[in-house]
């Protein structure tokens, strides 16, 4: 569902991602980790169509992210880092816009409509505006227009970032429902949120995969060591430091 | 026309009417022009609206960009653009779709100015071949400057610098027609073929054509003008927004 071979993106001298190699496939949740500046959010900018890598190829559902974005977007959900959404929209006619440019005749933009609603809590914000809407509520908002054409990839960045803890464990269960139809990759800042969630965990650092591993591997590696995940990661993290002061 | 540029001119045009700008803009402009016209009409006392008519490209370089700034600047400063191109349009299709809800505002401005030659119709019995013909060149007009502040719009991150870059370029676009700049400009030089006043009149301005069409006179070389303008500047609009983003 999901291929990216060898990209690197670059913006003048500063390299944001470099020569990332992975793959996701339906049924799976991938959970992006990584520090700020790690480029976890330009490479899900890449999966998006929003920017274009500068060397290497990506694919999504089978299409390629440059050649083919139009029909990249048919199969994609995609929830932004910022979550930015069109403020003086009322939350329904937001849904509707969303739903109906991705082609859905009335009756299944009905169905998604309800379905969505129902799924993200939103039934109490339909007729406002979504300026007047709070930031778990908008985020919320986000998720909902990203589902609403039910597509076949869903790409989250930092999903549960405005959330209540509530409101975040709900948002687990959610996903891992979603998720058996889906590929699902999304980025976020906390390991005991991305291990609860995903079947497999990718570190990013500095632009470049420094781990790419099942979550039940990962955990029992991290066990045989007398670590916890955490500390795993963290050994992980520091020898790509080391190796990149060594370069 | 596809589907998505419908769906983003109608999103376009409920946006333009959920905040205050726009229809402020429209209703200020109606009231402006109406009495300043109607004053004029009153002291000439002829039932005919050239002066209307001629009084509009300069006019519509402040009032165009006023509805045409906030189009791309404003979803590059919120950052809701990365959104709109998460769905499936194309920049074509963005482009089009705020052009054709910024024509629309435009359209609504002219409708608004209606009670005029109706008023003279009422009064007297004026020609109306040169009022049609008239409106349609500022309609056309209207199009040029709607696809020169999408591309300022496009241009830019912030709406004000749209807007003075968008009113700027049309003045200066409109000035080019005029006699007296003309005349300047050419002075420049002394071969007259070589008059850059005249030159820049012929390929740039938008007033010989306006001028046209307020004498009734509906050449093809000035419906071509607008319209290659206007493709012009809307091709730019959308190369700029590409660009953008790789």
């Amino acid at each position: 569902m999901i291929e990216l071979f060898d990209v690197t993106k670059a913006y003048g001298d500063q390299v944001a991602v470099r020569n990332v190699s992975l793959r996701v496939d339906k049924g799976e949740v991938v959970g992006f980790l990584g520090p700020n500046g790690a480029g976890k959010s330009t490479l899900l900018k890449m999966l998006s169509t929003w920017h274009a890598p500068t060397s290497g190829r990506i694919q999504v559902a089978g299409f390629d992210t440059q050649t083919k974005a139009l029909q990249v977007r048919q199969h994609i959900g995609y929830l932004a880092e910022h979550n930015a959404l069109w403020e003086t929209m009322r939350v329904a006619a937001f849904l509707d816009f969303v739903g109906r440019i991705h082609g859905l005749d009335k009756a299944r933009l009905a169905e998604r409509r309800q379905w969505v609603v129902e799924r993200c809590e939103l039934s109490a914000v339909l007729s406002k505006r979504i300026a007047e809407c709070s930031k778990g509520f908008r985020q919320r908002i986000g998720v909902a227009a990203a589902l609403i054409h039910d597509p076949d990839v869903l790409i989250l960045d930092e999903p549960t970032h405005g959330l209540d803890p509530l409101q975040v464990v709900a948002f687990r269960d959610f996903i891992r429902e979603i998720a058996a139809k889906k590929a699902v990759l999304f980025s976020s800042h906390i390991l005991s949120e991305v291990a609860a969630i995903s079947d497999r965990i990718l570190v990013m650092h500095h632009g470049e995969l420094v781990l790419d591993g099942a979550t039940r591997e990962l955990n029992a590696q991290a066990h045989a060591k007398g670590q916890d995940l955490e500390a795993l990661v963290l050994e992980r993290v520091r020898l790509h430091q080391r190796t990149e002061v060594a370069r | 026309m596809n589907r998505r540029i419908g769906l983003i001119a109608e999103r376009e045009w409920k946006a333009a009417f959920d905040s205050a700008i726009a229809p402020v803009t429209l209703i200020v402009s109606v009231l402006f022009v109406g009495t300043a016209f109607m004053n004029g009409f009153f002291l000439d006392g002829r039932a005919e609206m050239t002066s209307f008519f001629q009084a509009m490209p300069l006019f519509f370089a402040v009032l165009v960009p006023a509805l045409t700034m906030r189009l791309f600047a404003e979803e590059k400063k919120t950052r809701t653009i990365e959104l709109l191109f998460s769905l499936p349009i194309t920049t074509r299709d963005a482009v089009l779709g705020k052009f054709l809800a910024s024509l629309g505002l435009l359209v609504v401005f002219l409708l608004g100015t209606l009670p005029i030659p109706i008023l003279l119709g009422w009064l007297g019995t004026p020609d109306w071949g040169p009022i049609v013909s008239g409106y349609l060149g500022l309609l056309l007009l209207g199009a040029e400057f709607c696809a020169l502040g999408l591309l300022f719009s496009a241009l830019a991150r912030d709406q004000i610098v749209a807007f003075v870059g968008a009113a700027v370029a049309g003045a200066m676009l409109v000035l080019l027609g005029d006699a007296r700049v003309k005349s300047v400009l050419d002075g420049l030089v002394d071969d007259p073929f070589w008059a850059p006043g005249t030159w820049l009149e012929r390929l740039l301005s938008p007033l010989p054509h306006t001028d046209a069409f307020v004498r009734g006179d509906l050449a093809l070389g000035s419906l071509l003008h607008f319209g290659l303008f206007a493709a012009f500047f809307l091709w730019a609009a959308s190369s700029a927004l590409a660009a953008e983003r790789t």
